[in-house]
């Protein structure tokens, strides 16, 4: 029992050194970057899914696409494609592929080739050939390529020479330029592939990927961190940071508090009441972007009693968007008439847009003849970035729809059993959204509103309307900006009078960053990139 | 003392048993297939569902599915993980080592600054000394440790900027885990980053280690407080100031160890209750500890995690408790004499 007097005092001294050592001490970091993220990414190849946190990722960190797009101009610039051509049918589009691209070199894959035609076929033929080899590997399926049609819009894809390839479409499409540049027209390795089905483990190509990009995977634990290392062979040159690591921090208050403390130097998707104590910190930078996203609340049109087109009326008329921008979005967003936002080439005011009123919406009840309506309303756990707070948007709706006598019950799950469960199970209506992909505006209506969204169970509205696809079709179809943006216009109209979502808000995309990190962009769409940051060596714990 | 040992170690597995039971008990009632509450795995083939039901006989009457189940679980087969599919197991093994060096260091501090505090309010004749020991410790016992908690993250974290509030280490360093603990793993990494790894982890430790440590830290002060004031009024410390000896000596070497009984069988009542702010501690912290680890998984209704964490919390709990009374006993002499007057 002696002992412990005895230590105490050495106890103390050592306590009163460590403080000693935090206080006037600089911890030296080695060279990289900490990003907070908010999510577990569900696979390792954007091809197979569609949400934004495994777009994050993985997309412009591991992968390289044929083609980009140009956050400054809104173009369409080279990729693994160096220059390309269309057809004057716009039925054919000839890319020249760029030479000596090297796919990441790791313990378990030596590539002996660098990039070739093959990988481009490899990588587009799983998607759409259902005789593929890999077609079936992902359980998930393809769900941007199912969503936009992808399957039926292409007609064959055909190699060339080792580096040129032709893509040869059923139908002229004038966004088929931009969905190559979304974040999930990714290229995989063709011989990475081979060497996996030879080991007899294909599934393997989704989660311990193999790409072009400027990192490549290190080592993921789920809930804990993702860490990359840069590609010493990038083919864009050489990189600034070293190692990258993803802290997969869910609670949007830790990430702040991780950011403040130094323990990550970029994070993402904010609270709206934390951007006030941001303000208080100078080391922290806020970047703030209208984004191209809509947040909306999808009403399910095949289910009692909102396949009832006049209680869908009813509800749109009851919810008071102000009062929801106000206090989820603490104003870092617009309140959003129809699905497209502002900042699109096809965005018109002029729509006629269902405003708030609570009188005319009782009245729509009443006239509907209905009486004690309760809908299940669900909500996602997790911010993104067009709804920070979607349960708090729910209790908002919650508290509107009681005002004219309709009952509100939130449901929400964890993030990837809530994504699951809305495909397997019958909701009445979810509050969800769309980050945009490109700057297409087609962008917003194939992949949510079409009949083959709605194959793809991407479709949370669970509509398909004849005439709203016939638009998009023809949208489609022309390249002429003027007459596209009017098609895409009468499909708002469609929109706004059958009401199978009610749009909310078009959200600001807000990065915060440590003022140590430079030349660091907010892309309007799409996901995060971290190739061209640049961050000096100053570091260390204020 | 060996009879009282073996009732000791009986009184365990009973214990253990029944704790078993009412997890074999709860895993039936999840509403999920009993095959998947078991193993973690979704979508099972012919063949696996047929071996998880060989391993956990899952044919059999309810006894033998028990024994079972207890086999299985004993020998490492905790199945996997429902949310990540990896062998619970293995999470097990990273997240323990950490809830241990966080307990650990917390308890260290708590015993450490509260024995010679505690001895400071039993002697010291100042009223003044003694009334703000006294109120200080009762204010601690009395703080809610979630609020606590927040309250200095708030302080030190975001207002101030000294100390990091979150995780156990700053991930830039990529620290291979050989012992589980932390502070010691960096230490044994060959990087060159080793020392501003170690600072950086202690660093992440400091506030946690405190948070937690307030609780037990204000109990035994009181406790020590206590036991010191009724064994100094004993006769042999007078007999021992009646021979001249001095103060100091008094206290080390008769009054503290007989002071320190009630105190270790306090520690031993306090575990439950350390344990399950250990847990909340590790959420607020995000420390990647046991208890953060079954929340999450309480949360993502993973099946298994939650058994292997209530498993392995309980048990360890058990455990101590039980190792605890049984050096009470085996140092207190009161109790020796108990044992042998009954048995």
């Amino acid at each position: 029992m002696t002992l412990f007097w005895k230590l105490t005092p050495k106890t103390l001294l050592c306590a009163a050194v460590g403080m000693l050592v935090s206080a006037c001490g600089q911890a030296t970091l080695p060279p990289g970057l900490v990003y907070c993220s908010e999510g577990n990414p569900e696979s390792f190849n954007p091809q197979v899914v569609t949400s934004g946190t495994t777009i994050d990722a993985t997309s412009h960190q591991l992968y390289s696409r044929l083609v980009n797009y140009d956050v400054e101009k809104g173009d369409i610039t080279p990729g693994l494609a160096t220059d390309w051509y269309i057809s004057n049918d716009g039925l054919n589009y000839t890319f020249n592929l760029r030479h000596n691209v090297q796919f990441h070199h790791t313990d378990f894959f030596k590539p002996q080739r660098a990039f070739n035609a093959d990988d481009v076929l490899f990588s587009f033929e799983r998607i759409i050939n259902k005789q593929h080899p890999y077609h079936f590997v992902s359980r998930t399926g393809y769900p941007f390529f199912q969503s936009i049609g992808f399957e039926s819009l292409i007609s064959s894809i055909e190699k060339v020479n080792e580096y040129q390839i032709v893509f040869k479409l059923n139908r002229k499409d004038a966004s088929f330029l931009s969905n190559l540049a979304t974040d999930f027209a990714i290229i995989l390795s063709r011989e990475y592939a081979d060497q996996l089905l030879i080991e007899g483990e294909p599934e393997k190509i989704d989660l311990q990927p193999i790409g072009t990009g400027p990192f490549q995977l290190n080592q993921y634990v789920k809930n804990e961190f993702i860490r990359y290392t840069k590609n010493p062979q990038y083919w864009l040159g050489d990189i600034d940071i070293e190692h990258l690591v993803f802290d997969i921090t869910p609670k949007s208050t830790s990430r702040l508090a991780k950011l403040i403390t130094g323990d990550c130097s970029v994070s993402a998707l904010p609270k709206a009441g934390e951007l006030a104590i941001i303000d208080q910190h100078s080391h922290i930078k806020v970047d703030a972007k209208p984004g191209l996203n809509v947040a909306f609340w999808a009403l399910n049109t095949q289910k009692p009693p909102l396949n009832n087109i006049s209680v869908r009326r009813a509800l749109a008329h009851a919810i008071d968007k102000q009062n929801i921008l106000d206090v989820v979005y603490n104003d870092i967003a617009v309140e959003a008439t129809g699905i497209l936002p502002p900042t699109s080439w096809a965005y018109s005011n002029n729509l006629p847009a269902n405003n708030y009123d609570p009188a005319k919406a009782k009245n729509l009840l009443d006239k509907a003849g209905v009486k004690d309506l309760v809908i299940n309303l669900w909500a996602m756990p997790v911010a993104r970035i067009y709804n920070p707070n979607a349960l708090k948007t729910a209790e908002l709706i919650q508290a509107d729809l009681a005002n004219v006598g309709v009952k509100v019950n939130i449901i929400t799950y964890d993030w990837s059993i809530f994504t699951q469960k809305l495909v397997s199970e019958d909701y009445d209506s979810v509050l969800i959204g769309w980050n945009a992909d490109n700057s297409d505006p087609d962008n917003f209506f194939t992949p949510l509103l079409s009949c083959s969204a709605l194959e793809s169970n991407n479709n949370r509205s669970k509509w398909c309307q004849k005439d709203f696809d016939h638009l998009l079709t023809l949208a489609q179809n022309t390249t002429n900006r003027a007459d596209r943006k009017s098609y895409y216009q009468a499909a708002e109209a469609i929109l706004s009078d059958q009401v199978p979502l009610i749009p909310i808000a078009h959200a600001e995309k807000v990065l915060l960053k440590r003022n140590n990190i430079t030349s660091m962009q907010v892309r309007p769409y799409g996901g995060i990139a971290f190739a061209k940051i640049k961050h000096n060596a100053q570091q260390g714990n204020q | 003392m060996w009879r009282y040992f073996f009732r000791r170690v009986n009184l365990f597995f009973a214990t253990t048993l029944v704790m078993m039971a009412v997890l074999f008990y709860a895993t039936h009632q999840f509403p999920v297939d009993e095959s998947y509450a078991l193993s973690g795995i979704s979508n099972p083939s012919a063949e696996q569902l047929e071996h998880i039901s060989d391993e956990f006989k899952l044919n059999s009457n309810s006894v033998v599915q028990f024994l079972a189940y207890v086999e299985q679980r004993f020998s490492g087969n905790m199945g996997m993980s429902i949310n990540s599919q990896q062998p619970v197991f293995e999470e097990l093994k990273t997240v323990l080592p950490a809830s241990f060096e966080l307990s650990l260091v917390a308890g260290l501090i708590a015993l450490f600054l509260g024995v010679p505090i505690g001895v400071i309010a039993a002697l010291s004749s100042n009223k003044f000394v003694q009334w703000s020991i006294l109120g200080l410790t009762l204010t601690g016992y009395s703080i809610p440790v979630f609020w606590l908690g927040l309250t200095l993250s708030l302080w030190f974290g975001v207002n101030l900027g000294w100390l990091p509030i979150s995780g156990q280490i700053n991930l830039l360093y990529q620290i291979k885990p050989i012992t589980g603990f932390m502070l010691i793993d960096t230490l044994l990494s060959d990087s060159s980053y080793r020392i501003p790894a170690f600072v950086d982890a202690l660093m992440h430790l400091i506030l946690p280690a405190i948070t937690l440590a307030v609780l037990p830290f204000t109990l035994i002060v009181r406790i020590t407080r206590q036991a010191m004031l009724q064994v100094m009024n004993q006769t042999y410390i007078r007999a021992a100031e009646a021979r001249g000896l001095h103060t100091f000596t008094i206290i080390i070497k008769h009054a503290l160890p007989n002071a320190m009984i009630p105190v270790l069988k306090s520690i031993g009542i306090m575990l439950g209750t350390f344990a399950c702010y250990g847990i909340i501690v590790e959420v607020i912290f995000s420390w990647p500890g046991v208890g953060s680890w079954l929340v999450s998984g309480i949360y993502q209704r993973d099946y298994t995690v939650i058994q292997a964490g209530i498993l392995s919390v309980s048990l360890l709990i058990i455990f101590l408790s039980i190792l605890i009374e049984f050096i009470h006993t085996a140092i207190n002499p009161m109790s020796k004499k108990e044992l042998y007057a009954t048995n």
